[in-house]
């Protein structure tokens, strides 16, 4: 882990958890797995605090525990999960594409989910419920049954998926520790899957009868706690005691994995390509592994039966479709045979490599200009150049080649290769060639992806505790409105009230929320560059392993 | 036979036959040839003709006219060069040979130097001497513009010293390359625009998309934009920087012999394309142009806080 990447997770975890979470989250990311006792000690903070801290990570799976690694018996350890961490970034983004998916009930399942890290299936329908009928016109309200069969088809589907239960865990773990010292660290980072488990994606029967309530607005803040509901709940069962469901974030990485292929090959192509190419995804989501460098192969027979009705588009024109999408540099679609009028792959680990590249391109573009991305380009493309030769292919004069060269390696976006012709390295007889390593440079450009999304954190932060006084006083105001309106206040008196914000503060307001959007957006779309490039990283190096 | 000769009169590629064959009747007779020599030897020449190519080689100064008994006597005025050279000790004659051997590549003075064993003074009072009898002439290489090369007076010189179509006076002719550039692009997207457009198959659609270079070099010569002539390889050398700027894809086909724009029964097709994706979020902030990213950190000098990026960029 990078002082980027701790320095993001820090923020991450104090803007979700608070400023003591922060603090022992990050002392754990740097130290690696410790125990309770050293966690105390060496971050000095008292032990009921760094327990609930724990307990906190662990809620949400940016924490693991298990047994020492100095043997059976020795005293339990926790270890933090960095990429777990930054995956808070991207909840609103698995909150987006639940919602898109399956409509606003699927939205505050997964919110919930993500808020509170696991919790039962009868709890999350009750607070789900309760919170639509809330948002619904007075007098209506939505049954229990409904929040039910989302939740349910959210499991079918595997975005979310059971805990894996602990009790099992310590004994798959526990097997490592006569292995000494190097090996028995792999083993503990690698708790078991929740895909391990049989059960993991059975819904259990539950028997949960009724309407989501609303609330009185008096309620409101004891609620949102759910302490008074555990307390409510606590009075009946439903049969699903003790088992917990979490969101699948791999699955969610998969299916971001395939629309952005897809939105690629749009863009590329066309739509009705990329409608077939989604097709194909689709088709292959239950036969194909994760790690899979392309999905099982597709005859263009089944890829015809499967293409959605509205797409009227007859089987030449698919064979056509097919073998310009199999002919594109891009490489997105591969041919594997002939049975079954030719059998045909979604290219996945060379879709990512391709989009990488071109991500890497644009970067180099946006930030040096399109004659340097000329230059960029050519050199992953011809591998290894010489100066006069990138100066010649790229028709650049050769005093502006050399300094968009040297800007570029400084900034170690390309590289410089000497290969002496004489043991004694003199430099006249030596050929300098520059080259790119895609791969370095992806993993350079997701380090500054981790700085940048936190510089735009610090910002915000700034930003608001600039304004604090004034979004205080407004917050103030607001309250003050809402509970004279309740009590049917004379609406002079309301605009009285109203003016106590003047003209200036009141544009200062609108500005403050106008930043505070720009940088929470650019927050999400840095993180879009960012689990493309890890994408890419991990796909690599599952397929060179 | 003879009159197929009288049409192409004019043919300017006919008159430099004829003038190389005087030159070679010249050379024959080195002490000279009459009128009659010549029309013995191409009967079938027309007098007009004969005197206008006779004229021209006088006046470019490679005949000499001699009056003798006999009348009047071509000769060749190679005679001229040793005439010229006269006066001239060896030395001379040694660095114009020296010259002449390196053709239209041109020679530098430090190999000259080095091949005919004078000090490097005299090499360079000698080459004077010799351009200021327009017998050499100095060429700026562009490939390295301080490097000056040799060469005779009348060659013309090689592609690798004068840089080809993209140099004048060897300087790199950087915005007619990329005015090049932008109008090929224009051409091959506006081809793709009317493929999309066509509502065909999608096959056809992009068949018909492809431009082969010689359909964008006849475009480009038609525009008129450059003053020089460019070659279908000059073209093809912009279309490759449009592949290295991801706006242009190539494929390489079979043709048959002797179809227009194919080389060694290739072509080549080109067809201008779309960007696989939109800026990458990281370059939609601030930070990710940022020339200063390595030295800013919070709380030091440079930081997100007091950023002026952010600043403007936030107030944009
Ligand atoms: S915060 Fe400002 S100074 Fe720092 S990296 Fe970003 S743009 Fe550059």
């Amino acid at each position: 882990m990078t002082a980027h990447e701790a320095r993001l997770c820090g923020l991450l975890l104090r803007e979700h958890f608070g400023e003591v979470v922060e603090k022992i989250g990050t002392h754990l990311l740097r130290s690696g797995a410790q125990n309770l006792r050293t966690i105390v000690n060496e971050s000095g903070t008292p032990i009921d605090l760094v327990k609930k801290s724990l307990c906190v990570l662990m809620k949400h799976g940016a924490c693991i525990f298990s047994v020492g690694r100095k043997g059976p018996g020795s005293p339990v350890e926790y270890q933090a999960s960095c990429e777990r961490i930054l995956g808070i970034l991207r909840y609103p983004r698995y909150i987006y594409t639940a919602k898109t998916l399956y409509n606003d009930t699927g939205e505050l399942i997964v919110e919930e989910l993500l808020q509170r890290g696991h919790m039962t299936m009868s709890s999350i329908v009750k607070m789900v419920a309760d919170r639509l009928t809330h948002n619904m016109e007075e007098g209506r309200s939505i049954e229990y049954k409904e929040v039910v069969s989302t939740f349910s088809k959210l499991v079918e589907t595997h975005f979310l998926q059971r805990c894996p239960p602990v009790s099992e865990a310590v004994p798959a773990v526990s097997t490592a520790p006569t292995i000494p010292g190097a090996a028995a660290a792999p083993a503990s980072t690698a708790p078991p899957t929740a895909e391990s488990f049989p059960d993991c994606y059975t819904v259990p029967d539950v028997s949960l009868v009724g309407r989501g309530k609303r609330r009185r607005s008096g309620e409101d803040a004891v609620m949102d706690q759910g302490t008074t509901k555990k307390a409510k709940m606590d009075g009946q069962t439903h049969g699903d005691e003790g088992i917990y469901w979490q969101v699948n974030f791999e699955r969610f990485h998969l299916h971001f994995r395939d629309q952005t292929i897809i939105s690629a090959v749009a863009s590329k192509l066309d739509q009705t390509s990329s409608e077939i190419v989604r097709t194909m995804l689709r088709m292959s989501e239950v036969t194909t592994t994760p790690s899979a460098s392309c999905t099982q192969a597709l005859s263009a027979n089944e890829i015809f039966r499967s293409l959605p009705a509205n797409y009227s588009i007859s089987r030449p024109i698919l064979d056509q479709y097919l073998s310009l999408l199999v002919d594109d540099p891009m490489e997105f679609v591969g041919k594997t045979g002939d049975s079954g009028g030719g059998m045909y792959v979604v290219n996945l680990h060379r879709a990512l490599t391709n989009l990488a590249r071109a991500t890497l391109e644009s970067v180099v573009q946006e930030r040096f200009g399109s004659r340097s991305a000329r230059i960029f380009r050519l050199l992953l493309r011809k591998r290894h150049l010489e100066q006069k030769q990138v100066e010649d292919f790229a028709m650049i004069p050769a005093k502006e080649a050399k300094d968009m060269l040297y800007t570029l390696l400084s900034e170690n976006l390309v590289l410089l290769q000497e290969i002496p012709k004489t043991p004694d390295h003199a430099p006249s007889r030596t050929f300098y060639l520059y080259t790119v390593n895609q791969l370095s440079t992806a993993r350079m450009l997701l380090q500054h992806c981790y700085k940048t999304v936190a510089n735009l954190i610090d910002r915000r932060l700034f930003q608001t505790k600039e304004s604090k006084r004034l979004l205080e006083k407004s917050q103030r105001i607001e309250a003050i409105m809402a509970s004279l309106q309740a009590s049917g206040a004379e609406p002079e008196q309301l605009t009285e009230v109203e003016e106590m914000i003047s003209a200036p503060e009141k544009q200062q307001l609108e500005s403050l929320r106008h930043h505070i959007n720009k940088l929470d957006s650019a927050e999400n779309q840095v993180d879009e560059t960012i689990f493309l490039l890890k994408s890419y990283v991990n796909s690599t190096a599952k397929t060179t392993r | 036979m003879a009159d197929v000769k009288v049409k192409k009169e004019c043919d300017p590629a006919d008159a430099a036959l004829i003038e190389n064959r005087i030159k070679e009747l010249c050379q024959q007779f080195p002490q000279g040839i009459t009128d009659q020599v010549i029309q013995n030897d191409m009967p079938h020449l027309e007098a007009t003709q004969r005197a206008m190519v006779i004229n021209k080689l006088l006046s470019l100064g490679q005949l000499d006219l001699l009056r003798n008994s006999s009348g009047l006597l071509y000769r060749m005025k190679d005679a001229q060069a040793a005439s010229k050279m006269k006066g001239s000790d060896n030395q001379e004659k040694l660095v114009y040979q020296i010259i002449e051997d390196a053709g239209n590549k041109g020679i530098w003075t430090r190999d000259m130097r080095f091949k005919s064993n004078l000090p490097l003074t005299e090499v360079n009072k000698i080459l004077k001497n010799l351009e200021s009898k327009k017998l050499i002439k100095a060429v700026k290489s562009v490939a390295a513009s301080k490097k000056k090369v040799y060469m005779l007076y009348n060659v013309q010189p090689d592609r690798s010293v004068t840089g080809g179509a993209w140099y004048s006076d060897q300087d790199f002719e950087s915005e007619f390359v990329e005015v090049l550039n932008q109008q090929c692009f224009k051409f091959l997207q506006s081809k793709a625009e009317v493929a999309r457009d066509s509502k065909q198959s999608p096959m056809i659609q992009r068949n018909s998309s492809f431009a082969t270079s010689h359909e964008v070099w006849k475009y480009i010569s038609e525009l008129g934009i450059s003053k020089v002539d460019l070659s279908m390889e000059d073209i093809e050398t912009i279309l490759n920087t449009l592949i290295y700027d991801g706006k242009v894809e190539m494929t390489i086909i079979a043709a048959k012999e002797g179809t227009v724009g194919s080389v060694d029964g290739q072509m080549k097709l080109f067809r201008g394309v779309n960007p696989v994706i939109q800026p990458t979020g990281l370059v939609k902030t601030p930070c990710g142009l940022c020339p200063v990213f390595d030295e800013c950190h919070e709380g030091g000098e440079i930081s997100p806080s007091r950023c002026i990026y952010m600043t403007e960029w936030l107030n944009f």
